[in-house]
């Protein structure tokens, strides 16, 4: 039996008991993270979307934020290729997992003594944390269609200008505007004009929280300002 | 009290089991008052306490959730506007599921880090990954169960992707969907699996974990 104190290495003199003194602890911990998760859930209303249609085809759906990473993955494995993502990298992620222990025997267990399981841990990490930023930048800017009128130089001027009137007291583009909003300068890169169109007809549905006002433009101008705002990349 | 600690002890014996339980020294390294740096060694815990908050929770929405096509979401709006703190408890459900998440990845980290998986506990690194599955077998199934849209057509992708696994994939998806469409039956299986299934796996592995923890001691410092 390897109980800890007949660990090697171990140094302890007065040992604490688990009980109570580290059972408070952790209560303490449970309490704060408890008071967290209802601040969140007080905070953001758990949405709830119309009720299910199996009729509509059409509806996009988005699994939840931690499935984010893998949903982005399948995108890159389309048709005959898809069973890599369905079935080889799963399946060769959880013998991974499985056989860790198994794979890396040494008695070392300080990261700097184990390089190739600190970098694995860390190019995992990285993975997840870049397919999820992926997933989450390509859906705001897909999400939205809609039929709009060819973009042309005169737009983009007039664009500028409708711009520099109502919207640069909060927003910066190009180092020039407010700080009270998002920087601008190469929104173009990061969503597509209708995605843009959308959310000056409803700033509501980037952020329900968001302090941007309905701007009230004609449908014209509004087209004038996203033919703009979709060039800055 | 003492008095009827001590008729029960008397007749079960219950001191050594109890000493057992909570008298074992907790090592300073994983010790919040002796060392901040032990706040890695707090996830594993955490993740157990949400859990528990999850099957609290849990039970309190089933008091008024129906499985069915015709009554799931109608129970959930009722949940949500008539109960009282209804829709507090429902956004607590769904936030702790995502805070589980959390703290099941750090909680892993920080074994990956201290290389606490290796001997002689590499047998609870291999019941913790079956946990990381369960936890996600959890988020799966209960993404299902408020039949909204967004559940539907998420379930549908989802099945759809067993459906792809080759040779036994289509027999899957039909068992789990029961039928060739996402509908009444995929509800009561997922609704089934969701608060039965899982929950008596997860307490055998839960049950597991810990038991070799007190067995084999929380891993020495780095």
């Amino acid at each position: 039996m390897s109980g800890i104190s007949s660990l090697p290495g171990s140094t302890d003199k007065n040992p604490t008991p688990f009980y109570p003194d580290h059972l408070f602890v952790e209560g303490v911990a449970a309490i704060a993270v408890f008071l967290v998760i209802v601040l969140i859930a007080f905070v953001w209303q758990v949405p709830l979307e119309e009720m299910a249609d199996p009729g509509d085809t059409a509806y996009v759906p988005r699994p939840e934020w931690y499935f984010l990473f893998y949903f982005q993955l399948l995108k890159y494995f389309e048709g005959s290729l898809a069973v890599v993502a369905i079935v080889v990298l799963p399946a060769l992620t959880l013998a991974l997992l499985v056989l860790l222990p198994f794979l890396d025997r040494s008695a070392a267990t300080g990261i700097r003594k184990r390089p190739l399981t600190a970098a694995l841990a860390l190019a995992s990490v990285l993975c997840i944390a870049a397919l999820t930023a992926l997933s989450v930048l390509e859906d705001e800017s897909h999400l939205y269609t809609m039929d709009l009128p060819p973009v042309t130089d005169e737009q983009i001027a007039a664009g500028e200008e409708i711009f520099g009137r109502f919207c640069q007291i909060c927003h910066s583009v190009d180092g020039k505007g407010g700080f009270m909003a998002p920087d601008l300068t190469q929104i173009g890169a990061r969503a597509n004009r209708a995605y843009i169109e959308q959310v000056i007809i409803d700033p509501q549905i980037v952020n329900q929280a968001t302090i941007m006002s309905v701007i009230p433009l004609s449908d014209a101008e509004r087209h004038e300002v996203s033919a703009y705002l979709s060039r800055k990349k | 009290m003492n008095r009827i600690y001590q008729f029960i002890d008397e007749r079960l014996h219950l001191g050594p089991l109890i000493s057992e339980i909570a008298n074992h020294p907790v090592p300073d390294h994983a010790n919040l008052l002796k060392t901040p740096k032990a706040i890695i060694y707090c996830f594993g815990g955490m993740v157990f306490f949400i859990l528990l908050l999850q099957v609290l929770t849990g039970v309190f929405l089933m008091f008024y959730y129906v499985p069915s096509p015709d009554h799931a979401y109608a129970s959930v709006t009722y949940i949500r506007q008539e109960t009282a703190f209804g829709g507090l408890l429902q956004s607590v459900h769904r936030v702790g599921a995502s805070a589980a998440v959390v703290m099941v990845m750090l909680h892993m980290l920080r074994v990956v880090l201290t290389g606490s998986y290796k001997n002689p506990r590499e047998l609870n690194w291999v019941v913790g990954v079956f946990l990381l599955l369960l936890v996600a077998g959890f988020s799966f199934t209960g993404y299902l169960l408020p039949w909204d849209q967004k559940a539907y057509w998420a379930t549908t992708v989802g099945v759809n992707m067993i459906a792809g696994i080759p040779l036994i994939g289509g027999f899957l998806a039909d068992a789990l969907r029961g039928g060739s469409e996402v509908g009444a039956l995929t509800l009561t299986r997922f609704f089934v699996i969701h608060v039965m299934v899982l929950p008596a796996l997860l307490t055998i592995f839960l049950a597991a974990h810990f038991f070799m923890i007190r067995r084999q001691g929380i891993s020495r410092p780095l």
